[in-house]
């Protein structure tokens, strides 16, 4: 919100050093947001007197003159000093009031005042036209100014235009700030100054006409929900004249950056901007019946309801908007948030019906946020405008209408006030305790009571003796709804006092000892493990595409159903995902796509699986990487293999020791099992009967679609079954202390024998005595081995872990297994 | 000649072999033809029975001293030469040990989980426990239970992603849902206080998601860290000690903090935290648009609306609780000029940190 301090001062004294009150407010709770001066562009332009005006000696049509700027300019010995200035204007004289640029002023279209010579003569500046302050369009001469016109004042001061603006942000418990006088009051808060509310004065200048026709025998008002309309009054003010505002109406509301309209407008903005107060004025003959009756009709919109707004849009309303209505026009205004057109002051209203009123904030918040409207009233009736003292507002709107338009207030027959005044719910007045000693028990300071009391008198709560001395009873304004609780005053008094006072303290307390969970720790390892293999971790998107899944070729068995947005900001990310792999592959394309070749990245998070009928979708930590490219670029000593299917069966098989796995197997997946993977180049990652997850390399088709360049590597775990599986540690063995024995053997097999299958019949074939069996070498030959046929060459390590072993032994054992082999597997012994 | 005057001959060679040979191998030659099976001098030490008897002594004396001789002569030989070879084994191994080493390429962690470990860390040593909540939250967790009006504006659908609602249940709002993507981690207190038990004391990192159009200063999903403390006696005090300190461990000892006055529907008194500009040290620059402060988080003593919510007693028990954001603290660590860096995986980002 804007607030001029000129305004502002009008009720408080404003403290002089700005950016020391800036600092305080943000300390206390409202955050300054911009700091604007408005008399900015007369920097260095100031009011003055022509002392002499002499023909220049070189030119008939110029004139050297000496002009007084008082103070505005001090000699060398800190008098005032004259300056002479050049000029070519010929409708002045000595004697005159002018207004004199200075060196060092900025004109208009950036035009910059510097020390010349003109034909020989020096000028130290320039006596101005009011076209050249950009004041008007007249440049006939220069401006001359009354006699009465001081010298030397700063020209911003003189035209009034001297002004500071603050931008405030005003939190949302603070309907009672959006305001001048609201915000004086916060001021003397602040300060411990005392201030002047203007709504007294105000309305008790407010003179009724009792030969008019009474407003209540005129008027009638029906709330249909007092819940939606609390509180709804009604004045007339007959005989207007719908003219421009006066200069300083106007001058208020340009200064905080409202364009002025007319006068009862005006007025209107006025007060809202002044008290808080939003309220309407209706062209009244354009609300009468037949018999001159205007009946007011406070009620739920009815669906599909058409209005046209005071800005010309026609909307379309919907039941749970309020709107203010008559019988005859249907709508005539949405409550609380603008006007109708049709019923709005023209230039030939002149009579007014003026609407001050409160009305439900949540519903009004909806209202303007569904239509997209949101005005100066909206913003304030969703944050809560006091239904209390409305008559008096609304008389103070009535009486300056009535001064500025030359209208007349009419009377009632009912009360002394000349209203209509329908209140069927009047908001509660809270009655609160204040404990001194547990408020300082929770701020952690010795607040002295005193103080306490000062800052809640100042901010407007009636404050007397509590029950016992170490009580104050307290009663909250209603202006302030946040004010419900003792904690809300709590809050009021310790920002008030300064949260800077509180001496900082750490939390005592027994027995307390920050742990990880066991996730969290097993979650470190395979980020470390990860880290380890080279990989990078990334973050992406949570958002997917609806179609992510279908590009991956990705089966959707066992990721339920999409989690849908209902308001995304965009189609490619709609729904929630259901596998990190699209993320990693854009980021891969994204890498490729900028010139980096080399790929290796990891994402650790969420994907969401909803299901009909649940309210809230599954959440599974997934662990998912993607390797494309090589490790790095060769190097002078060092030429890295471009990834493979084993590149990312590594940082498995890595994963698998570091989280202390058991019985990890990979199983090949068949095209049928993960079309999104490349048939043949697929596993299946499993630990005892858990599934953890799959590694392969994409689909070419999958890794095309997402714009990316194949060979991509990938795999994604599920972290619950990692966590579930890792046991706690891994368990000792021996250190050998005999010796081993290493013997070689090539098995030539079938292409479809494994070598899973070669190490199942090794390791049952071996006995106790096989230590090891460490494939070195698969070589095929068609020739020499024989079509469809591999030779998979294997050190195997024997060994005893009591006794070193005879050679005699070690030949029976290594021919037993080989003999078990090639029966087991139809293999052959390579010579 | 006699026996004794062909050693002395043999001795004077053998030694002038030695001094000639030049590297190990032709020093080994020397050896084995003097003093191998079938060396020269060996031949004298085999010979010995022919020997008369009466010069045998003299001759096997002088056979050993010859042989003594030369075995030292072939020792220091070797000696000489070993380390002459060592020298120039070592000369001619040198490399230019300013080219690139062998190195096995280690990743990296994301930067924003970087700073993330960083910030649980110092709460861990203050005895604060890490805990989690879901992404997608029911409007009771993100907003009711954290006492936020019906109708604040936080809820609207320009600001609060929703997601269809699959249990049949009608929402109470024309348009929206009673599912959503949580909008601040400050769910997680919830869940804490329903789930365990008193004293209370964790931090709670994770994504969030608003409604922002990512752009450099905004990110439709980012991250925060939540805090909570419930506990007997916890001060407004304790809640300036903590921050402050773990701002100090964060971003620096000289850094310092100021609490400034805000609202936050679940907290109260609320305030936001203010660290020190890093760059000006409080004089006011660019970086801190000239107030010497940056801006870093959100905090406040819980409401009791909210501990009553989760069945805790406000007369017996307090608490504060705080969300910090983690790309904030990234931008003010590292100066991150687009934050959409951070989804991006850029290798060329990532590698960095």
């Amino acid at each position: 919100m804007k607030i001029s301090l000129k305004w502002l001062s009008e009720y408080i004294d404003v403290p002089q050093d700005i950016k020391k009150f800036c600092d305080r407010l943000d300390l206390t709770g409202t955050g300054v947001e911009g700091v604007e001066k408005t008399g900015d562009m007369f920097d260095h332009i100031v009011t003055a007197k022509v002392l002499t005006k002499e023909q220049h000696p070189d030119s008939d049509h110029l004139w050297v003159t000496t002009v007084d700027v008082g103070e505005a300019n001090l000699g060398e010995n800190g008098q005032p000093e004259p300056l002479q200035i050049v000029c070519g204007a010929q409708n002045f004289n000595a004697g005159d009031h002018i207004v004199t640029a200075m060196v060092g002023a900025t004109l208009p279209g950036d035009f910059k005042i510097k020390k010349s010579k003109l034909r020989g003569v020096v000028s130290m500046g320039m006596n101005c036209s009011a076209r050249e302050l950009g004041l008007g369009n007249d440049h006939d001469g220069i401006m001359i100014l009354p006699e009465d016109a001081p010298v030397g004042m700063p020209l911003a001061d003189y035209l009034g235009a001297g002004d500071t603006v603050l931008d405030l942000e005003i939190t949302p418990n603070r309907p009672d700030c959006l305001s001048v006088a609201g915000f004086a009051r916060e001021v003397g808060a602040m300060y411990g100054k005392d201030w002047t509310h203007p709504v007294y004065a105000m309305a008790e200048k407010m003179e009724l006409d009792t030969q008019a026709e009474p407003v209540d025998t005129q008027v009638e008002i029906t709330i249909d929900d007092p819940v939606r309309c609390p509180r709804y009054t009604a004045r007339v003010i007959r005989g207007c004249k719908v003219a421009p505002s006066p200069d300083w109406l106007a001058e208020r509301l340009t200064a905080i950056g409202q364009r002025p309209i007319n006068n009862i407008v005006d007025v209107t903005n006025y007060i809202l901007f002044l008290l808080g107060q939003p309220l309407h004025s209706f062209d009244l003959d354009k609300l009468t019946d037949a018999n001159g009756h205007a009946h007011i009709v406070v009620r739920a919109a009815e669906e599909g309801e058409k209005l046209t707004t005071l800005d010309g849009e026609d909307r379309t309303l919907t039941s749970d908007m309020t709107v203010i209505a008559t019988p005859e026009k249907g709508a005539i205004a949405l409550a609380g948030v603008m006007g109708g057109l049709d019923t709005e002051v023209t230039e030939e209203t002149t009579n007014i019906l003026l609407e001050a009123a409160t009305f439900e904030a949540g519903r009004t918040s909806r209202t303007s946020r569904n239509l997209g409207l949101i005005s100066e009233s909206s913003l304030r009736y969703e944050r809560g405008v006091d239904d209390h003292d409305i008559d008096l507002r609304s008389a103070a709107a009535a009486a300056l209408i009535a001064e500025v338009s030359g209208g007349t207030v009419s009377y009632a027959t009912v009360n002394d006030q000349g209203i209509v005044d329908v209140w069927d719910q009047i908001s509660p007045v809270h009655n609160l305790e204040f404990r001194i000693p547990r408020f300082c028990g929770m701020m952690g300071a010795d607040i002295p009571r005193e103080n306490i009391v000062d800052i809640l008198v100042r901010l407007g709560c009636e404050v007397t003796e509590g029950e016992n001395e170490e009580t104050l009873a307290v009663v909250a304004p209603t202006f302030r709804p946040d004010l419900e609780r003792e904690i809300d005053l709590y809050e009021e008094v310790l920002r008030l006092w300064g949260m800077d006072k509180i001496p900082p303290t750490l939390p005592g307390g027994r027995m307390r000892v920050g742990v990880r969970s066991n996730e969290e720790r097993k979650l470190d390892i395979i980020n470390n493990t990860l880290r380890a293999c080279g990989l990078n971790e990334t973050v992406t998107y949570s958002f997917a595409e609806p179609s992510d899944l279908q590009k991956l070729h990705m089966s959707t068995e066992g990721l339920g159903l999409p989690v849908e947005l209902i308001n995304p900001l965009n189609a490619d990310q709609s729904v929630m995902r259901q596998s990190i792999i699209p993320g990693l592959l854009r980021s891969v394309s994204y890498n490729q796509n900028h010139g980096v070749k080399n790929v290796q990245l990891y994402e650790v998070g969420t994907v969401f699986f909803a299901a009909e009928g649940r309210k809230k979708p599954k959440e599974r930590r997934k662990v998912a990487g993607v390797l494309a490219g090589a490790m790095g670029d060769a190097t002078w000593n060092a030429t890295p293999a471009a990834f493979d299917f084993f590149d990312g069966k590594g940082v498995i098989e890595n994963l698998a020791r570091e989280l202390a796995l058991p019985k990890v197997r990979f199983k090949a997946l068949s095209a049928e099992e993960a079309p999104h993977l490349q048939p043949g180049r697929a596993a299946e990652i499993l630990s005892g009967g858990t599934v953890l997850g799959w590694v392969g390399e994409l689909h070419p088709l999958a890794v095309k679609a997402y714009d990316a360049d194949a060979p991509v590597v990938a795999f994604e775990l599920d972290l619950a079954a990692l966590v579930k599986s890792s046991e706690p540690a891994r368990p000792y063995v021996d250190v050998p202390t005999f010796p081993a024995v290493t013997m070689d053997v090539a098995f030539v097999v079938d292409e479809a024998v494994t070598h899973e299958r070669m190490m199942q019949c090794m390791s049952s074939a071996g006995g106790k005595l096989l230590e090891d069996a460490r494939l070195f070498d698969v070589y095929r030959n068609e020739e020499r081995l024989g079509k469809g046929k591999k030779s998979m060459a294997y050190a195997l390590v024997y060994r005893a872990a009591d006794r070193t072993l005879t050679s005699e032994e070690v030949d029976k054992t290594h021919e037993r297994l080989v003999k078990k082999v090639c029966g087991a597997t139809g293999a052959e012994v390579r010579g | 000649m006699a026996i004794t005057d062909e050693l002395a001959a043999l001795q004077e060679s053998t030694l002038a072999d030695i001094a000639k040979a030049e590297n190990t191998e032709a020093l080994d030659q020397v050896r084995v033809a003097v003093l191998g099976k079938a060396g020269t001098l060996t031949a004298y030490l085999r010979s010995m029975g022919q020997v008369p008897p009466e010069e045998r002594a003299v001759v096997g004396k002088t056979v050993n001293a010859t042989r003594v001789v030369v075995e030292d002569a072939l020792a220091s030989r070797k000696k000489e030469l070993e380390a002459a070879e060592l020298d120039a084994a070592i000369s001619a191994a040198a490399v230019d040990v300013t080219l690139p080493g062998r190195a096995q390429q280690m990743g990296t962690r994301h930067l924003i989980n970087r700073i993330t470990d960083e910030i649980c860390e110092v709460f861990l040593g203050l005895g604060y426990t890490v805990a989690y909540g879901p992404e997608v939250e029911t409007d009771y967790y993100n907003f009711e239970a954290l006492n936020a009006a019906a109708d604040h504006p936080s809820r609207s659908m320009q600001d609060t992603f929703y997601v269809h609602d699959l249990s049949g249940d009608a929402s109470k709002v024309r348009g929206e849902s009673d599912v959503l993507l949580r909008t601040q981690t400050s769910g997680v207190q919830v869940h804490v206080m329903e789930d365990q038990e008193l004293p209370i004391y964790i931090v709670a990192p994770g994504k969030v998601y608003r409604r922002d159009v990512a752009d450099p200063s905004h990110l439709p999903q980012f991250n925060q860290i939540e805090g909570l403390v419930v506990d007997k006696n916890i001060t407004f005090g304790d809640l300036k000690g903590t921050l402050d300190y773990v701002c100090k461990k964060i971003f620096g000892e000289e850094r310092k903090t100021r609490f400034r006055a805000h609202y936050f529907p679940f907290t109260e008194p609320s305030a936001e935290v203010d660290v020190s500009c890093g760059i000006c040290h409080g004089e006011g620059c660019r970086f801190c648009k000239g107030t010497g402060w940056l801006e870093l988080l959100g905090c406040g003593m819980v409401d009791p609306n909210v501990l009553r919510m989760s069945g805790i007693d406000p007369e017996e028990y307090s608490g504060f609780a705080f969300g910090l954001g983690v790309e904030r603290a990234a931008c003010l660590k590292y100066n991150v000029p687009d934050l959409r860096m951070l989804l991006e995986g850029d290798m060329r980002f990532l590698r960095q940190f």
